[in-house]
């Protein structure tokens, strides 16, 4: 099991992907201000996917036939299935000041996004005892 | 990595830009520009264009300096009869370069300058907070 299997840092990725995707094309909106017909795209934001499970019971895996099967063997951890996501056009014409606003929420997120995934980095370190 | 691809986008960005302020600057430079000879042209104001470029190799949508084109409007006229260039009325071709409208578009190319400035710091930021995640 890698590391990245885990639901919560699997979302975390997905959003770190979605933030990046999203700085490049405020890159592109930002250095084409001034081209005629230009016109400005974002990403949609994230959707909250209920089929995603946000909270999994672990349960022991069965390696062998022969061993003994877990009462909830059903629920156990899976790969995010994040599919990519679409790219809108937005406003007529590109707003420097309002794709500022974008760039430092952008990364104001990403940090927060970052600061979890190193936080939950300390959790696991902690449950093996490395500290 | 994909913060690259953001940092080459606005470096695009901030070339065009300094594109376009060179051609400001020319046209500053040369606001008294008259013509050497009696019928000859003073300097006619350039104008910068922007174009979107496709890089297939960073799959996005760069923005270069398009073509540099003139400005059609009329020439100012001073009279001046003792300058070299002057008509047989005594008027001479001024090149059509008004300093207010070239400052106020070196404005605009600086505020568009400093926003690419912008985006680089922030994918920069960005790039540092992932590298972090090692650290801790």
């Amino acid at each position: 099991m890698a590391i990245t299997d885990l639901p919560l840092f699997s979302m975390l990725r997905t959003r770190m992907q979605w933030h990046q995707e999203r700085q490049r094309l405020l890159a592109e909106n930002v250095s084409n201000s001034d081209t005629q017909g230009y016109r400005p795209r974002d990403l949609t934001p994230l959707q909250f996917d209920r089929k995603t499970p946000t909270t999994t019971t672990i349960a022991l895996e069965r390696t062998e036939a022969g061993h003994i099967a877990s009462s909830n063997a059903s629920s156990s951890l899976q790969a995010s299935r994040f599919g990519g996501y679409n790219v809108r056009a937005s406003g007529a014409a590109v707003n420097l000041e309002d794709e500022m606003i974008k760039v430092a929420a952008n990364q104001m997120d990403y940090q927060a996004a970052t600061t979890l995934y190193t936080k939950s980095l300390g959790l696991i370190k902690i449950a093996i005892g490395k500290r | 990595m994909d913060f690259m691809k953001s940092i080459a986008i606005a470096a695009s960005g901030l070339r065009a830009q300094a594109g376009r302020m060179r051609i400001i600057s020319e046209n500053i430079a040369n606001a008294d520009s008259t013509a050497q000879a009696v019928g000859g042209e003073p300097y006619r104001r350039k104008m910068a264009t922007f174009t979107t470029e496709m890089d297939r190799a960073l799959d996005a949508q760069l923005v270069g300096l398009g073509r540099v084109k003139t400005d059609p409007s009329d020439f100012r006229i001073k009279h001046e009869p003792g300058h070299p260039a002057a008509d047989a009325n005594g008027n001479v071709q001024y090149p059509n370069v008004n300093s207010l409208v070239e400052m106020t578009d070196l404005r605009e190319a600086q505020r568009s300058y400093e926003a690419n400035i912008n985006v680089i710091g922030a994918s920069r930021r960005m790039i540092q907070r992932t590298i972090e995640i090692l650290k801790s």
